[in-house]
């Protein structure tokens, strides 16, 4: 069991992935938009974060770069599930794998509920 | 000719680019509404209403980018004849409202006073709100939700019909520069989670009724929404 951060603009999406991980045992909190995502995060102390990238106003990326900048979170994985598709994703994967520790990178559309779901068991289970 | 040949080549990719990326939404979610059942073992878990509103609303997408694609290679005019704004507004919002439903978002019809006739193309206008309304209501800023009206009022202009919210960020300049950027950037509009493709494709359908989508105001609520003309022909009836 953990605590997970969903980030996730789509309310209807949100509440699928919610319930899908609920199920299997994990506690959920979860934001719409990169601000309100930092005040669930403080509020939640996450495990680890599955994230959009694509937001209204802050986008992803800048809400990582916040994110990273506080000590506590530096270390807490970050999966990204995202609608981008990876080929756009190319001149950023260096930047989001390395400088701000994305361990997974996901596109939404081709990635089902249960393979999301051993992402996130895969990530806190690691030591 | 060979320049708006390549103007309408152009037009039509970018279109057909953000109509792409934006079906992304609508089928996901079928997708893994579909899974969640299934995984959960409880089949009452899947959402059937969310399952039908999002077929709806992609289809409704696709119809819509048909005739704006069919209208912009045509460089085609619809025919206008007179139409009632009243009731094409009651029509468009009885087939939003339970796809604004799943949004938490209630949407309100304004039809204040009574309105003659305006000159459009029926199928068209509607196509065009619908493209609108499901775009709009998809990227409705989190923090705004809870109201959205489908509205019609009478300006010096003409008759004004369109959706309206809480878009604070919805300039007229941010309209311009998201016409400018769709189909080319992810986010046409910063203040708008998905990349608008509905709004564009409202804007093709308009254009072929000589007429466009603005940035507007109805009772302190900003949105898009269209001019028409009154039909003069049943003015003097």
């Amino acid at each position: 069991m953990a605590n997970v951060l969903l980030i996730e603009p789509d309310a209807v999406l949100a509440r699928t992935y919610i319930q899908a991980l609920q199920h299997v045992g994990h506690i959920v909190s979860y934001a719409a938009c990169a601000q309100d995502a930092i005040l669930a995060a403080d509020e939640a102390k996450p495990d680890i974060v599955v994230l959009e990238l694509r937001m209204a106003v802050h986008d992803g990326i800048e809400f990582l770069y916040e994110f990273r900048s506080y000590p506590e979170w530096q270390h807490v994985p970050v999966v990204v599930n995202s609608h981008i598709a990876p080929s756009n994703l190319e001149p950023v994967r260096t930047a989001l794998q390395d400088d701000l520790g994305v361990v997974a990178l996901l596109y939404k559309p081709k990635v089902s509920l249960q393979q999301l779901i051993s992402q996130v068991n895969g990530q806190v289970a690691l030591p | 000719m060979q320049g708006d040949s390549a103007t309408t080549s152009q037009e039509t990719t970018q279109l057909l680019r953000s109509v792409a990326e934006q079906l992304k939404m609508p089928l996901s979610t079928i997708a893994r509404q579909a899974e969640l059942g299934q995984l959960t073992g409880d089949v009452s878990l899947t959402d059937l209403s969310a399952i039908r509103t999002h077929a709806s609303a992609a289809l409704t997408l696709v119809d819509c980018y048909l005739l704006g694609l069919q209208l912009i290679r045509e460089q085609a005019l619809l025919p206008l004849e007179p139409v009632s704004v009243s009731s094409l507004l009651v029509e468009t919002a009885h087939e939003l409202q339970a796809f604004a439903k799943q949004y938490d978002t209630t949407l309100e019809l304004h039809i204040a006073g009574k309105y003659e006739p305006v000159m459009a193309h029926h199928a068209g206008l509607k196509s065009a709100l619908l493209s609108l309304g499901y775009a709009l209501l998809e990227s409705y800023p989190v923090q705004q939700r809870g109201r959205m009206s489908l509205a019609v009022h009478r300006t010096p202009n003409g008759i004004v019909t369109g959706l309206y919210g809480d878009f604070e960020q919805l300039s007229s300049k941010a309209w311009r520069t998201a016409l400018e950027l769709q189909g080319k950037a992810p986010r046409p509009f910063e203040s708008l989670s998905g990349n608008g493709a509905g709004l564009f494709v409202a804007e093709a359908i308009l254009q072929a009724m000589d007429t466009k989508l603005r940035v507007g105001k109805h009772r302190k609520q900003q949105g898009l929404a269209t001019t028409l003309q009154p039909s003069q022909q049943l003015s003097f009836v």
